[in-house]
């Protein structure tokens, strides 16, 4: 019977050379499946846990900026442009898929973080770890959801049957997410300045893009959101639900082919570094 | 690498850093060098690095227990770290052979806010089983960690006791083929501990598990480890045969405590003055054969032989006895008895002290002797003992120490039992 023999060295990924690295990545993620539904489900489970209101967290947010751009809206002092639906639905809507991307990410980068005292103490996938604090942020959107089919039910609209492919739509931006989510764990991990920045940047991104206002057709917005990838990959799946179609079909296939490869690129970059955060965490 | 090794670790350092700025800028160009398959250098000492583990090398085989002792700070965690893959070592090698548990923090992993029942779950999960193996061990694993109700409770109601039961219930179930134990066992209660050694003894014995044990109980140490590695200050001090190990730590310990006594102690005024000196100490049985153990309940002799200078008047000598775990357990001095020694002659003499019916049991024990003046200001001459230099003797085995097995005490003395005649009655 051959038993498993590791060895550790000095820069020990390096010295098994790059070709295998892909092997020794797909392997671990193998193995690890059961784990990383394990953290999964805890980070699912334990997100709303020992509070009064709960689950209604996730909505609060939501409600609360919609709210403010329909005063906004009213009083004039911002427009938010022609949308063929009620504000609403086409607002919570976006927020939910937006806060998707936000909180996936801002729960990603804190993930080894807030892991801390146990990668210092057992050696297990940190690759799960990351991967599986997507999970707080698909909570808040089943529960935003939930909001979504009340609007729908009030505002008697009947949702496009593309509603089902949701699933299938939000993949690009959830390895996108992942994706971001390891290089910056990593950096998290070593200066915690960039969890703060996440959290400011998550902001000023929201705004600049038309998450809760309509694509801008002119001046500089209107070309900073054509190569904005968010918009692609909040506005699809949103058009998808409201409409059943896909009107900018070919941006959405590039950036969703660019996430791709940019989780494989973290995914590796990841692989090669992550034990240097035990070390510095 | 042999068949039976287990765990091979050759001429391996590791680096810390003490600044928290310098760790960020350095972690930052290590992962930058590794990005860009260039080598981290890590072979090098930078600005307020230091080595926190320095060229140690040992080898552990399959079924046998290696204990790593040493003073805070000396580098046994930083080893079981590396020997866990928590973080590579920047220098040197280390081989694994099979799956690798680690018991280095229990509970580390808990979810407070999760009950005992869906810990479990996680918590074996991160320490590498699957689904199946827990489900099938979850019972042994409850059973084993003995925590009743509570096992639906949040773990943030727990005790500390509690969670060292279940987390390490949990770890002990892995069924690794080698376990790395980090001082974890310090929190359970005595019978727990049992407990855990047993299940360590069977695991080891029964699955051939190689086990390295870091712990600064030396009489754990002892009685579990075969082979041990002395370290301080990250480098391999002793290594070898655990009683030799524990014999080599013990020297240094008792000089620290030695340095810091001679400080704060103004007592001794004129240290080793060597107007008398001791020339040779014996330990004779009661024919006066020289010997080295003993039994319980046997007669022991211990001879000093010394020289003077000069006549001294007032001599006072004294035997301190300690067991090998550093307990003082008895003093002998003439002067407890209420005897004064007049005076010793210039020249060779000896001096003896008898003492009937050793009430010691089972261990190793280990003398200080000293020689003072009659106001105990002047130190004549003094030996320190350790448990392997020849101040040491042997108490062989007995009834009482072969019941108790590990939890023999120090002194045993006859005992006389009453017993209510009624209850005998059956009647």
């Amino acid at each position: 019977m051959s038993e498993k023999i590791t060895t550790y060295e000095p820069d020990n990924s390096l010295r098994k050379g790059y070709p295998s690295i892909f092997g020794e990545i797909f392997n671990e993620l193998k193995k690890n499946r059961w784990l990383t539904f394990q953290l999964f489900k805890r980070d699912f489970f334990t997100i709303y846990k020992q509070s009064f209101i709960g689950v209604l967290w996730a909505v609060i947010i939501p409600i609360v900026s919609v709210g403010t751009f329909i005063v906004l809206n009213q009083s004039g002092v911002f427009a938010i442009g022609d949308i063929d639906v009620p504000y609403p639905i086409y607002a919570v809507l976006g927020m939910a898929f937006w806060q998707l991307f936000s909180t996936g990410l801002i729960a990603c980068s804190n993930s080894l973080v807030s892991a801390g005292s146990m990668i210092t103490k057992i050696n297990f996938s940190k690759k799960s770890l990351v991967i599986a604090s997507i999970g707080q942020s698909i909570v808040s959107f089943l529960i935003q959801f939930v909001l979504v089919v009340i609007l729908f039910i009030y505002y008697r609209i009947e949702p496009n049957i593309a509603i089902l492919l949701i699933p299938i739509t939000v993949i690009p931006m959830m390895l996108f997410t992942l994706g971001l989510g390891f290089i910056l764990s990593i950096l998290n991990g070593i200066m915690r300045d960039i969890g703060k920045i996440i959290a400011v940047l998550m902001t000023f991104l929201m705004f600049l893009t038309p998450v809760l206002y309509a694509k801008p057709t002119t001046g500089i917005l209107a070309t900073v959101t054509n190569y904005n990838p968010l918009y692609y990959l909040v506005s699809v799946p949103r058009e998808l639900v409201l409409n059943g179609t896909i009107s900018e079909w070919k941006g959405f296939l590039i950036v969703s082919i660019a996430s791709f490869i940019i989780f494989i690129m973290c995914l590796i970059v990841f692989h090669l570094t992550e034990t240097r955060v035990a070390e510095r965490i | 690498m042999d068949e039976g090794t287990a765990i091979k670790v050759e001429h391996v350092s590791k680096k810390y850093c003490k600044s928290l700025n310098r760790s960020m800028f350095y972690g930052v160009k290590d992962i930058g060098r590794n990005l860009f398959g260039l080598s981290s250098h890590s072979d090098r000492l930078r600005e307020s690095e230091f080595w926190a583990v320095d060229n140690v090398s040992f080898e552990v085989k399959k079924g046998e227990t290696l204990g790593i002792i040493g003073p805070n700070g000396s580098g046994k965690t930083t080893l079981l770290k590396m020997l866990n893959g928590i973080f590579w070592p920047d220098e040197g090698k280390i081989t694994m052979k099979g799956e690798v548990g680690a018991l280095i923090e229990i509970g580390a992993g808990f979810h407070p806010l999760l009950t005992g029942r869906e810990n479990v779950y996680i918590n074996a999960a991160i320490l590498g089983m699957n689904k199946k193996d827990v489900d099938e061990k979850f019972g042994d694993i409850i059973k084993f960690a003995d925590i009743g109700d509570f096992i639906d409770t949040p773990v943030k109601f727990y005790s500390l006791g509690m969670f060292v039961r279940l987390g390490f219930a949990v770890a002990v179930h892995c069924e690794p083929d080698i376990l790395l134990v980090d001082e974890v066992l310090a929190v359970g209660d005595t019978s727990f501990r049992n407990k855990c050694y047993k299940k360590l003894n069977e695991i080891k014995s029964e699955k051939n598990v190689a086990i390295v044990f870091v712990s600064h109980d030396l009489y754990a140490v002892e009685k579990f480890c075969d082979k041990g590695i002395f370290l301080n200050h990250g480098k391999n001090k002793s290594y070898g045969e655990i009683h030799k190990v524990i014999g080599d730590y013990q020297v240094m310990i008792r000089q620290l405590m030695k340095n810091q006594q001679d400080v704060t102690n103004p007592l001794f005024e004129k240290r080793f003055t060597k107007e008398v000196k001791i020339t040779n100490v014996k330990f004779l049985n009661q024919d006066g054969k020289e010997q080295k153990v003993f039994a319980f309940g046997d007669t022991l002799r211990i001879r000093i032989e010394y020289e003077a200078e000069n006549i001294i008047h007032n001599p006072r000598f004294r035997i301190d006895v300690w067991s090998w775990e550093e307990k003082l357990i008895s003093i002998f001095d003439p002067h407890l008895e209420n005897i004064e020694i007049p005076f010793i002659n210039k020249g060779r003499g000896v001096i003896e002290c008898l003492i009937e019916k050793l009430p010691f049991l089972e261990n190793r024990y280990y003398l200080e002797i000293g020689i003072w003046d009659k106001t105990r200001t002047i130190i004549f001459d003094y030996w320190a003992g350790n448990i392997n230099t020849n101040l040491s003797f042997d108490i062989l085995p007995n009834r009482v120490s072969t019941t108790m097995g590990q939890w023999t005490p120090i002194c045993h003395f006859d005992s006389r039992w009453l017993i209510d005649e009624k209850q005998l009655d059956r009647t």
